[in-house]
């Protein structure tokens, strides 16, 4: 659906995006993480043909955006951090205006893509009358209306309370269920994109770090939770197995490597293990790692 | 058809905002205090002198045609012009500042047909806006001195005079001229919209153009300059007065439009590049 290739982009002499590469299959939801200026904007500004590429190239269902921009834009929509909507003017104005843009404006579309996004009493009211929420509700609203088969997503719920992230979160995977709606989800809040992406692709300082799907991370190298007495002797026998010891009283055992074998060569090495329990990795964990340097980047 | 429709988008967007709004109260103002000079038993005194001087009959030419055209030919260069800066200023900067450009952005739209249906708006504003003067202008003065009477016509700098007594007469040749203004005016606006297109704030893009033309016109003025007033856009933007010569000139219309229809273009056109060689960060 969206393929990326080799995006390179310099700003003021630094490299915003050094060779960054990526591919969207169809129905798929992709999420984009790193710090600031790591380059997530970048590369969005770069699909939607915002931002010129030094090098590089992205299309979308095989027609490059730099090189036939409309054509390629024709099925996306996009949502962005703080979306900025002409305040002076109605939320159903300012769909029409949009959507002039994008072939023309369908009034029962819209009023079917409203009411799905919970805006029908206030589509009258001025824009600058809108909480954060309602923007972000009325953007969904003029991204859905092309009727878009691939959904940029740029930093949405940002600035959403709880109860708002979470309606946003599932009427997301709604859209994928429903429409089988490919989307690229731009975002630093871990636990969002580890709920809703199927897989993720962290950048740092403008170059991808990893890409691989979240439920490697759940199901890769297992971790464990242990709380021992002597340490010293844990870590030769641990590192003698190829594990690792993490942060936090935490240890990583190769794969394949059965628990109850290494309690028992622990035991055997002299360590007394008062507990030894399986947790679940975390993105956020695996982020951290890799943008410490511990990770391996692929 | 598409472009149509997104042009009545851009003219809904530029009608909604207040800004576009002040100049007709501007011009509203300042012709009613015109109209309140008018009346001024010394200003009557002064302009039957010019009248008379010239043989003409005061009572003829003190008119609601004459009225109008003092207003637009004293105001358009000065107030209006801060107006047509102002809001072809800001449909490209205004719009990127405030991040609405992103939205736009999203959307399957070339930077040149955006361009053109913004520029095409701000056209349609500058050339109808001077007719709004004319109209507003002329319905206040027939309100304060009637409708009857003729057109005078007097405009030292481009060597202009000429008297209409027929109303009819009069008023096509200030129809006439207020589409000359407006044609001329166009390209004040254009200046205003290349800058717009730069990575410049709405407002330096308002004052870069209004310094150009007052220093156009202050140099203009210069006798050293004179053998070459000709090159000055504000001397060309004055041509529109020769739609009030009693026997039309069409080789010197043609000649001072073409050149401003060229300077448009161009404006037009470093604006264009300016704008589709930028980058825009989300």
């Amino acid at each position: 659906m969206l393929e990326a290739t080799g995006l390179y982009k310099k700003f003021g002499g630094k490299p915003a995006l050094d060779d960054v590469s990526f591919r969207l299959e169809k129905g798929e939801i992709y999420g984009l993480l790193g710090h600031n200026g790591a380059g997530k904007s970048t590369s969005l500004g770069i699909i939607l043909g915002m931002v010129a590429p030094d090098r590089g190239e992205v299309k979308i269902d095989g027609v490059s955006v730099q090189k036939h921009r409309s054509k390629a834009l024709a099925k996306v929509g996009a949502i962005f951090e703080a979306p900025a909507f002409y305040d002076y003017m109605s939320g159903w104005e300012n769909l029409k205006i949009l959507m002039g843009y994008s072939g023309g404006f369908d009034a029962k579309a819209a009023e079917e893509v409203i009411t799905r996004v919970g805006l029908e009493k206030r589509i009258g009211s001025k824009v600058r009358t809108y909480s954060h929420g309602m923007r972000q509700r009325l953007a969904l609203a003029q991204s859905l209306l092309p009727e878009p088969e691939l959904l940029l997503l740029d930093e949405p719920t940002d600035g959403l309370d709880p109860e708002g992230i979470k309606w946003f979160r599932e009427f997301i995977l709604g859209l994928r269920k429903e429409k089988g709606m490919t989307v690229l989800f731009n975002s630093h809040l871990l636990a969002e994109v580890e709920l809703m992406c199927d897989r993720v692709a962290i950048l740092r300082q403008g170059k991808r770090v990893f890409e691989g799907s979240v439920k490697d991370f759940r199901d890769g190298e297992p971790v464990y939770e242990v709380e021992l007495e002597s340490w010293e002797a844990a870590t030769v026998w641990i590192r003698g197995t190829g594990g690792e010891i993490l942060d936090g009283g935490k240890i990583s055992l190769p794969v394949g490597m059965d628990p109850a074998v290494a309690v028992e060569g622990l035991v055997k090495a002299g360590v007394k293990v008062r507990n030894f329990a399986k947790v679940r990795r975390s993105l956020e964990d695996v982020y951290m790692e890799i943008l410490d340097g511990k990770g391996s980047p692929n | 058809m598409a472009f149509i429709e997104q042009l009545k988008g851009e003219l809904k967007k530029l009608f909604a905002r207040p800004r576009t709004w002040m100049g007709y109260g501007a011009f509203l103002a300042m012709e009613a205090v015109i109209l309140a000079v008018y009346k001024l038993e010394a200003s009557q005194r002064h302009m039957r002198g010019i009248v008379e001087r010239n043989g003409l009959e005061f009572n003829t030419y003190y008119s609601s045609l004459t009225i109008t055209f003092t207003i637009m030919l004293l105001s358009m260069f000065l107030l209006g012009s801060i107006y047509f800066a102002l809001v072809a200023g800001d449909i490209v900067a205004k719009e990127n500042e405030d991040g609405n450009l992103r939205m736009v952005f999203a959307r399957p739209i070339s930077r040149l047909r955006l361009l053109l249906v913004k520029y095409t708006a701000v056209c349609l504003y500058t050339f109808s806006f001077v007719f709004f003067v004319g109209v507003s202008g002329y319905a206040m003065a027939v309100a304060a001195v009637g409708w009857e009477g003729g057109l005078f016509v007097m405009e030292p700098k481009m060597k202009v005079f000429a008297a209409y007594p027929d109303w009819w007469e009069g008023a096509w040749r200030l129809a006439l001229s207020a589409a000359g203004i407006g044609i001329s005016m166009i390209t004040l606006s254009s200046i205003a919209f290349m800058f717009s297109c730069f990575r410049i704030k709405p407002a330096a893009a308002t004052i870069i153009t209004l310094t150009i033309l007052f220093v156009d016109m202050i140099l203009q003025g210069f006798p050293f300059f004179k053998p070459y007033e000709s090159y000055f856009v504000t001397w060309r933007m004055s041509a529109w007065v020769f739609l009030m010569e009693p026997h039309l000139s069409w080789p010197k219309l043609v000649e001072s439009y073409a050149f401003l229809l060229g300077l448009n273009v161009s404006l037009f056109t470093i604006g264009w590049l300016a704008f589709q060689t930028r980058d825009f960060k989300t």
